[in-house]
């Protein structure tokens, strides 16, 4: 099983470290690796959508043509979603999720290996349209039987978006079999971390809906090189089918980009109001129901084709905003009575609680039905996955860096930096997007090189502009920010937020095996209840408390792992004061320079120091 | 616990109150309809708006009324959401040196029941009020007055009116015009050639897809007289952006006369009178022979174009040639090895770019009108 990074013999020989990071099959390393990729492939993206928002500033074609445009913004949406968000998520998650259960690495190391080499070679895959003829240019959503008549670049989309998908859903089942075989003992279902349950949930929507996603990809390569006639009306295909098997995948697609944001402010709530999550089983059932209904509201993109059940689509549409609106709302109460640290990943949490909504409550307004009729393929709709995607997604994603950054290198970002950069993305993103709501509303299409310019566009096209422009500047202080971190001195600590969950009760960065020794789990946070003497005489007395069963099979883990009754919300909190009942060698039981000498803690067979 | 936020305390103020003010900002302008009331038009559209812009139909009209009850739903949930949120913000700060834990709740049976139901109650009421709007908005008259097949194709529109025998096909910034009696139900039925496409006309607040293999239609019924443009909304190619068309709306009587003078009109396939005639000729993706030309000013100019390409689709474009002042492109392409004829709008005198809408950056020539 996941033996073969907890045999590490760096301490023997020496290997280079390029062949090091090349060959890695350390959830750490391959994580980190996701994470850089993918930011880059941000930059692209970002500078794909400058040269779209420079284009219409102004009426009249500026200094791009039309087949260059349809490029820019095929390739753009393509990037953000299946080469920036996606393996940005993914890459989180690689690295968190293993930690959060206190496992030692994922299920299938070199599976994730895999996985992840697959990301830049689909990268490689769609980007070199421009050398061999033109990249895609149909839009990301391809829409037959557009995407079966343009150029040789929608073919190599074709092979990068499948690449990409394998990619996605190898993960996804490294990650079910992660979570459902590797936690640690004590660590039930419902005391995960919500971050982890939302992986859980990511993971599911994957693997349900990629690979309809890479059939119907298929079937267009079939029709666009052998005359497959899937799509086409004239050899008695139907283009309309095309749109159902895209959005298949492409709605639960929406939620696979933005669950994991939600389990990083999930996560980031807590620590930085110092409260426990606001109802926690609430959030899990609402996680669980968005990814259900996720998947029964996907023609709600096809209102206008006439072809589909208005009324089953406008239903689940709207029922989607119930969730949604629990998360807020439970979000909320959690912060309320607390003592909120406004650090940048708090900043960015809440920045997106207050954006993410425009974006959730414009899904609602598209659920009428008449309304989509007039704001379907217009900058209304652009607005609206904007709002989602970069207040959404992207505010989550930097609440993420900001909050793990430590945990991944030992050095603490610099707040001041973290502010600036928070500062111009909120006021960019506003910018940037919420004009498109008032272009949209007065028909205003999308995917247009060009508008009229007696439409009175402009001044509101040139405000978004100036707020792409500003998103752009924004990632100037945050890459600054990560440099000088990194060349200064890495001294975070382990714990530095003073948080909850189990990848604070190792160093930062984690050793290869991740954890010397796991503190006794009772809730969903475990270290809290270490730091804060929640844990009871009766769980500290178990032998999984004292952290002598880690290291077993995970199989065999005691009964308690699923017959143990939840206890995250009935447990009488923090009872400041009482003396914790803890395992000796817990990690931050005590401070760091105090605590004994590693070679002295062992009582792990599996722990590699112990090996001859 | 030192955390390395404490120190940067000032700078944390002007952060928030920064987020005040445009939360703020926000907040006020929501609240004003800034839509103009004036009537549509091509040249005097409404400015754009927090309201969809005025619609010109009875269906638009419903779908008009319907958007304000959610957009005071949604706005009521914002300024609850974001006031919650900032009041958090002001009260529940940590002060420096406060190391005491607040109180742990865990969850609130009655309040998360409280903000489940009430979401659902609300969406619940929209999603019926949307049935009931949606049913009258899509409802198809038993007789309509006038039927009219639009056929869609790359990058042009077809309209045809089956009973008055007329068929009407146009391209570019004006496209063709869709001549219609005000306060008569209109049948669309749509046609597509080639690959998906959306009629869309703004002030209609409706569009439908253009489909291959598939005919949609919906009926509409203009109460106002007065030009409306519509737009391709469907991403479709190349010139997507330019796919446009005209709804002219008229009474009754001018709508006859209309008719009657299309059917004259119809079929002839003569350049517009007074016209110059030029050959242009695209000889590769760099060259345009000539590279320059010349023309009478005040006339049309009809293009012979011929594109002796044999591996690429060119056409021809002038800068700032449309009365709008935007650049005229000729449209459709001519496809590698083929011919086509365009037809640019008469300009006044002066010197002129054109260029290939394909390749711009190095099909470029000089254009002088007037001086012929």
């Amino acid at each position: 099983m996941a033996t073969t990074t907890l045999a590490p013999r760096a301490g023997t020989y020496r290997r280079s470290m390029v062949y090091e990071w090349l060959t890695t099959t350390d959830h750490k390393k391959i994580g980190a690796l996701y994470i850089a990729t993918s930011f880059l492939f941000f930059l692209l993206g970002g500078v794909y959508a400058l040269f779209i928002r420079a284009e219409l500033a102004v009426p009249g074609l500026q200094f791009l043509d039309p087949e260059t445009y349809n490029q820019l913004f095929t390739i753009h949406g393509t990037t953000m979603i299946f080469l920036f968000v996606m393996p940005m998520t993914t890459g989180l998650a690689n690295y968190i999720v293993p930690l959060q259960i206190g496992a030692a690495d994922m299920a299938f190391p070199r599976i994730n290996a895999l996985s992840y080499w697959m990301i830049p070679l689909g990268g490689l895959l769609l980007f070199s349209g421009y050398a061999l003829g033109g990249a895609a240019n149909a839009g990301w959503t391809g829409y037959a039987p557009l995407s079966a008549r343009e150029g040789i670049g929608i073919d190599l989309w074709i092979a990068s978006l499948v690449l990409l998908g394998t990619s996605s859903i190898l993960g996804a089942i490294n990650f079910l079999a992660t979570i459902f075989k590797m936690r640690a003992p004590g660590l039930t279902l419902m005391r995960m971390p919500l971050f982890v349950w939302n992986t859980l949930v990511t993971s599911v929507l994957l693997l349900f809906a990629v690979p309809v996603l890479t059939a119907g990809l298929m079937m267009l390569f079939i029709d666009r090189n052998y005359g497959g006639g899937f799509f086409d009306p004239a050899l008695g295909g139907n283009p309309i089918l095309w749109q159902h098997i895209f959005w298949f995948f492409g709605h639960p697609e929406v939620y696979i980009l933005i669950l994991p944001a939600f389990g990083v402010v999930s996560e980031v709530l807590p620590v930085f109001s110092r409260k426990p999550l606001f109802g926690y089983k609430a959030f899990v059932f609402a996680t669980a129901s968005i990814g259900a209904l996720g998947f029964s509201v996907w023609a709600h993109h096809m209102f206008t084709t006439g072809a589909v059940y208005l009324p089953f689509f406008s239903f689940f549409t709207f029922l989607i905003a119930v969730p949604t609106g629990i998360k807020i709302f439970n979000w909320l109460a959690t912060m309320w009575g607390g003592k909120l640290r406004l650090s940048t990943p708090m900043l960015f949490a809440m920045g997106f609680i207050a954006l993410f909504l425009i974006g959730g409550l414009d899904g609602a307004f598209l659920a009428v039905v008449p309304f989509d009729f007039h704001v379907q393929d217009t900058y209304w709709v652009v607005s609206h996955l904007h709002y989602v995607l970069v207040a959404g997604s992207v505010f989550g994603i930097f609440a993420a860096l900001y909050y793990w950054f430590p945990k991944m290198t030992g050095g603490l970002l610099d707040e001041r930096l973290g502010k600036i950069h928070w500062v111009l993305l909120f006021i960019g993103t506003n910018l940037a997007f919420f004009p498109q709501h008032l272009l949209g509303l007065d028909g205003m299409i999308r995917r247009i090189i060009d508008y009229a310019p007696n439409a009175g566009w402009m001044e509101l096209n040139l405000l978004s502009t100036i707020g792409a422009f500003m998103i752009g500047v924004s990632t100037l202080p945050f890459m600054w920010n990560v440099f000088i971190t990194l060349r200064g001195p890495r001294d975070a600590g382990d714990d530095p937020w003073d948080a909850n969950t189990l990848e604070w009760a190792t160093t930062s960065p984690p050793p290869p095996y991740n954890f010397e020794a796991l503190p006794p789990i009772r809730s969903e946070r475990p270290l809290f209840d270490l730091k804060h003497g929640a844990v009871e005489d009766r769980a500290a007395s178990t032998p999984a408390a004292r952290g002598e069963t880690h290291g077993e099979t995970r199989a065999d883990a005691p009964e308690e792992v699923l017959g143990e009754p939840i206890e995250g919300h009935d447990d009488d909190g923090g009872t400041p004061g009482a003396t914790p009942q803890v395992s000796e060698h817990a990690p931050d039981a005590t401070p760091r320079d105090e605590r004994p000498e590693r070679s002295e803690a062992r009582d792990d067979p599996r722990r590699p120091e112990d090996r001859p | 616990m030192p955390l390395a936020g404490v120190r940067l305390a000032p700078t944390k103020r002007t952060i928030f109150w920064l987020l005040t003010a445009a939360l703020l900002v926000a907040a006020c302008t929501v609240a004003p309809d800034t839509g103009g009331a004036t009537g549509g038009g091509h040249s005097d559209p409404n400015p754009p708006g927090f309201f969809p812009t005025d619609p010109a139909t009875a269906q638009g009209g419903l779908i008009a009324g319907l958007y304000p009850i959610v957009f005071f739903i949604a706005v009521a949930v914002f300024v609850l959401v974001e006031g919650l949120l900032l009041l958090i913000v002001f009260r529940f700060r940590r002060r420096p040196g406060d190391d005491t834990l607040p109180e742990q709740t865990h969850g609130s049976n009655l309040l998360e029941v409280i903000w489940t139901a009430i979401p659902a109650a609300i969406v619940t009421g929209l999603f019926v009020l949307t049935m009931g709007t949606l049913s009258e908005v899509e409802a198809l008259e038993d007789s309509p007055a006038v039927e009219i097949d639009v056929t869609g194709f790359q990058w042009q529109w077809t309209f045809q009116y089956p009973n008055e025998d007329l068929s009407l096909t146009g391209l570019g910034r004006e496209g063709p015009v869709m001549g219609i009696p005000i306060n008569e139900t209109v049948r669309l039925r749509l046609h597509a050639q080639d690959v998906i496409h959306s009629f869309y006309v703004p002030q209609f607040l409706y569009k439908k897809d253009v489909v291959p293999g598939r005919v949609n239609e919906f009926d509409v019924l203009v109460q106002e007289p007065g030009t409306y443009v519509g737009q391709c909304a469907e991403f479709c190619g190349l010139a997507h952006a330019d796919m446009y068309f005209t709804v002219q709306a008229m009474e009754r009587p001018d709508y006859e006369a209309w008719v009657t003078e299309q059917q004259q009109g119809s079929g002839e396939a003569t350049p517009p009178p007074g016209a110059a005639a030029l050959t242009l000729t695209s000889v590769d993706i760099n060259t345009f022979d000539p590279e320059t030309l010349s023309a009478p000013a005040d006339a049309p100019i009809v293009f012979d174009f011929r594109n002796v390409d044999p591996a690429a689709p060119h056409n021809v474009a002038i800068v700032g040639a449309n009365e709008d002042g935007s650049d005229w492109i000729g449209l459709p392409l001519a496809q590698a090895g083929q011919n086509a004829t365009y037809t640019a709008p008469a300009l006044e005198a002066g010197t002129y770019e054109f260029y290939c809408s394909v390749h711009p950056a190095t099909m470029r020539g000089t254009l002088t009108v007037g001086t012929r």
